[in-house]
């Protein structure tokens, strides 16, 4: 992929065949607040890794799901002379449809997050809150 | 549906993303005030072609940080850039207890328009290299070419 810069703190991260994403600083470091900013694109990527994850698991165990959706929450921290994102909280709300499936929907959403990789490939530590709700 | 940058302090700072399943394995990456994102897995974990992976977002988190730290250290020194494009390289490899990025590989070509400018513009690329946030919340070392062009 390449990021190309486009002025400011701005630029287009460009993945081939892919939509282009526009990238720039965050307020609060200067930038604009209408493009993804790279700390967005950093919880993001554990985000959408852990909902990958843990469509695979429920794959693998032949249980089916309603709805899927999770609420990420990344902390940056001054560490030293420089930020780091020290922390991440991920709210998970998964719908199932009978509540025989309620163990292994848990159990799904367990292996997803130890199986992540992209939060595997983070320092932070991961928080996971999961709730699971018969429709 | 609450996503927000909520500013803490001037030394810490929250991001709240929001992913909902869509159908099959491809969801809607949210974020309050941003464009709408379809993200899936990749092709090569059986997803879908075309679609934005978390492994691109990983690499785009480290590309564009290191480019927004870079145009920050620019503005710091005062001098102007002509462009700038950073090509980002991620390996994702088979360890013991799962899958984990274990390089990242960023190969930036700045070009700038006197030779005057050059040396404060690998100055700003090893700073940014140093700074970028995003980086240095990853386990993976990143490691960096860069090549600064008078144009």
């Amino acid at each position: 992929m390449r990021v190309v810069w486009t002025g400011g703190k701005s630029g287009d991260v460009l993945v081939s065949n892919k939509p282009t994403i526009r990238t720039g600083s965050p307020p609060e470091f200067g930038g604009t607040k209408e493009f993804h900013s790279p700390e967005d694109l950093f919880v993001a990527s554990a985000s959408v890794c852990f909902m990958n994850s843990f469509v695979v698991f429920t794959e693998k165990m032949h249980i089916r799901f309603e709805s899927f959706e999770v609420e990420a929450k990344g902390l940056l921290e001054k560490v030293g002379q420089s930020y780091e994102i020290t922390h991440l909280h991920m709210k998970t709300k998964v719908v199932i449809e009978s509540e025989d499936l309620r163990s292994k929907m848990a159990r799904a959403l367990e292996l997803g997050a130890k199986y992540c990789y992209v939060a595997n490939s983070m320092k932070c530590p991961k928080e996971y809150e999961n709730e699971i709700v018969v429709r | 549906m609450c996503i927000q940058v909520r500013i803490l302090s001037q030394e810490s700072h929250e991001y709240h993303v929001q992913v909902d399943w869509t159908d099959d394995g491809v969801g809607d990456l949210l974020i309050e005030g941003k464009p709408t994102t379809k993200v899936s897995a990749p092709p090569e974990f059986e997803g879908p072609e075309g679609i934005i992976s978390p492994e691109d977002l990983f690499v785009a988190a480290a590309t564009s940080c290191f480019m927004t730290t870079f145009a920050t250290f620019s503005k710091r020194m005062r001098f102007d850039f002509e462009s700038f494009s950073c090509q980002g390289t991620g390996t994702l490899e088979k360890l013991e207890r799962g899958f984990e990025f274990t390089k990242l590989l960023l190969k930036t070509r700045v070009v700038v328009d006197s030779k005057e400018t050059k040396p404060k513009a690998e100055r700003a690329l090893e700073l940014a290299a140093k700074y970028c946030l995003v980086s240095n919340s990853m386990k993976c070392p990143t490691e960096h070419e860069n090549i600064v062009i008078v144009g």
